[in-house]
């Protein structure tokens, strides 16, 4: 496993946003994990970046315990991350931003720059290397994300949803994107409420519901599974998915 | 261009005291390099790390009291206190930026205002240190190494030396990693964190060299005025100064502090020629307005507008700012 998380706990106070939840990601595959509002993706997202640490279980990354490391620590095992809400060196320009994730593997200005610049090359960003970072709207800032994040060599990459905000041609242009990554050999771990993305990226899914794991599977089986259908449209629409399938009893006349 | 703005800047420097050569004009040169100096030392950590000390004033009283504790308790030269007073301003950045610098927010604001008052209280309070009073330099320069002056001309000169030190130490900063680090953590702690920056450390290495810095300039400051009192050494204007004046210039960029220094020191030193004792009080008003003016109209301060305007009158790039 290249990362692994066992029983994870996050409460906040009183709240318990993660409760017990165990997540296992194989190098090479890409992960989903997916749930509706406030089904506590993020917050176990968080624990496995370092971010947050967890109440109680803990995390493991090629086998080692991490759950203690901060998350510049983990950054240099290999694990890199992007934000839900893009979080750009806004007073730096798009290069100097990427040069942040290079100088991870070298102290060096020059090098940090040459391989910076690579980076963007590849996501695409390469006529706008010397803009500044504010400049760029929502699909640039969730690009340049990602640029910085390669930017460090990792291993996995963790995108916390990548694809929030963006129009259907951009998400299009995003998810041929992290088919490149994914390419590349880098793992990833993708939290998504578009489902529909999920469903073409990833190999496994699981599912979170009010902080605890539901469903995991292939994205057909967590797509049928009824218990997923309901915590996403609530009841009625589970009872609504049955009353329409060909072998429910449907209302009685 | 950029050489020649150099050039043309480090003539008018060194000429300045040459050119306008009374007392007054000399003293107001090396009181402008001074605050320039301790400004600088304020940016590293205030403006690149973006963590902001209102606390200086501690690391200021460090260097100025060191240098006449080793002259009225040692009896050596003024001067020879400045690695005691840089030593103990690390020892108490180190003492406040251990616990306080793992948080983010107002914390460590409001810890270097509550250090820096407690300390200038103890100061005030302790004997051996002047009390209320404060410490006196040597009357009578003993050697040249006393470093005292009736003309402000060889301050001047001195201050212009280690402020070119600082500016090239911060020159140098700026281009390598721990700069690009500092100014990333300023922008977002927990992106830089991710990408493998350990926040904590670097903005604890910005605070340690910008206290001994600061210290530098309080034992210069001391060796020049020869004396110093729980006010004029730890007096929380001093912080508030050396924020203001990066701040206006522009906190951040190298040279910002300096143009800070330029405007304020001058408009000061009037103000309390004009209005005598009175001045003090209406100062601290006019530093009051200066904040609020900053903060509403150029949070980037007067360098950052000079450089945006002089960008935007260069052709506009190639390449449309758009999104990708």
């Amino acid at each position: 496993m290249l990362i692994e998380a066992r029983q994870i706990t996050k409460a906040f106070g009183g709240f318990t946003a993660v409760d017990r939840a165990s997540l296992a990601v194989e190098p090479g595959e890409i992960l989903g994990l997916i749930g509706p509002n406030g089904a506590g993706k993020s917050t176990l997202f968080n624990c496995l970046t370092g971010d947050l640490r967890p109440t109680s279980g803990c995390v493991l990354f090629e086998g080692r315990d991490v759950t203690r490391l901060a998350p510049e620590e983990r950054a240099r095992l290999g694990l890199a991350r992007t934000f839900q809400v893009p979080q750009t060196f806004e007073h730096m320009t798009v290069l100097e931003n990427v040069m942040i994730g290079a100088f991870l593997r070298t102290s060096r200005t020059s090098e940090a720059s040459a391989r910076a610049r690579a980076v963007i090359d590849t996501v695409g960003l390469g006529p706008l290397a010397d803009t500044p970072a504010h400049s760029l709207g929502t699909p640039g800032r969730k690009r340049l994300e990602i640029a910085r994040a390669l930017a460090t060599r990792p291993k996995a990459l963790l995108l916390d949803e990548a694809m929030a905000g963006l129009t259907p041609a951009e998400i299009a242009r995003a998810i041929a994107l992290i088919r490149d990554i994914h390419a590349s050999g880098i793992t990833l771990v993708i939290v998504e409420h578009v489902m529909e993305v999920v469903l073409s990226l990833a190999s496994r899914v699981v599912v979170l519901h009010q902080g605890r794991e539901i469903a995991r599977g292939t994205p057909a089986e967590v797509t049928r599974d009824p218990v997923v259908i309901e915590a996403y449209l609530g009841k009625r629409a589970a009872r609504a998915a049955n009353r329409d399938a060909p072998e429910s009893t449907g209302r009685s006349p | 261009m950029r050489a020649l703005g150099v050039a043309v800047g480090s003539v008018a420097i060194l000429a300045y005291p040459l050119v306008f050569s009374t007392p007054f004009q000399q003293r107001l040169g090396a009181l402008v390099l001074l605050y320039a100096i301790g400004a600088s030392a304020w940016n590293i950590v205030g403006g690149y790390a973006g963590q902001v000390s209102i606390g200086h004033a501690v690391f200021f009283g460090c260097g100025a009291y060191g240098a006449l504790v080793s002259y009225q308790h040692l009896g050596l030269a003024p001067i020879a206190g400045l690695p005691i007073g840089v030593a103990v301003a690390i020892l108490i950045a180190a003492v406040i930026g251990v616990p306080t610098l793992r948080l983010s927010g107002h914390y460590f604001s409001m810890a270097t205002i509550a250090v820096a008052e407690l300390v200038r209280l103890v100061v005030a309070n302790t004997e051996w240190l002047g009390g209320a009073q404060g410490l006196s330099g040597p009357p009578v320069p003993r050697t040249l190494l006393d470093l005292s002056f009736t003309s402000a001309l060889p301050y001047y000169y001195l201050f212009v030396a280690v402020l070119s030190a600082i500016i090239g130490l911060t020159w140098w900063i700026e281009r390598s990693r721990i700069g690009y680090y500092l100014r990333a953590i300023r922008d977002s702690e927990r992106a830089a964190r991710s990408l493998g920056a350990a926040a904590p450390r670097y903005k604890l290495y910005a605070f340690i060299l910008s206290a001994a810095l600061t210290a530098v300039a309080g034992a210069l400051y001391a060796v020049m005025f020869g004396f110093v009192d729980p006010e004029s050494g730890l007096g929380i204007l001093i912080s508030v100064k050396m924020v203001i004046m990066a701040a206006l210039g522009g906190a951040g960029l190298l040279l910002g502090p300096l143009v800070g220094a330029v405007i304020l020191v001058p408009l000061e030193e009037l103000s309390n020629s004009l209005l005598g004792g009175a001045g003090a009080g209406l100062t601290f008003v006019a530093y009051g307005a200066i904040v609020m003016a900053i903060a509403r109209f150029q949070p980037g301060g007067i360098l950052q507008r000079v450089l945006r305007l002089r960008r935007k009158a260069r052709p506009a790039p190639a390449v449309p700012v758009a999104q990708p």
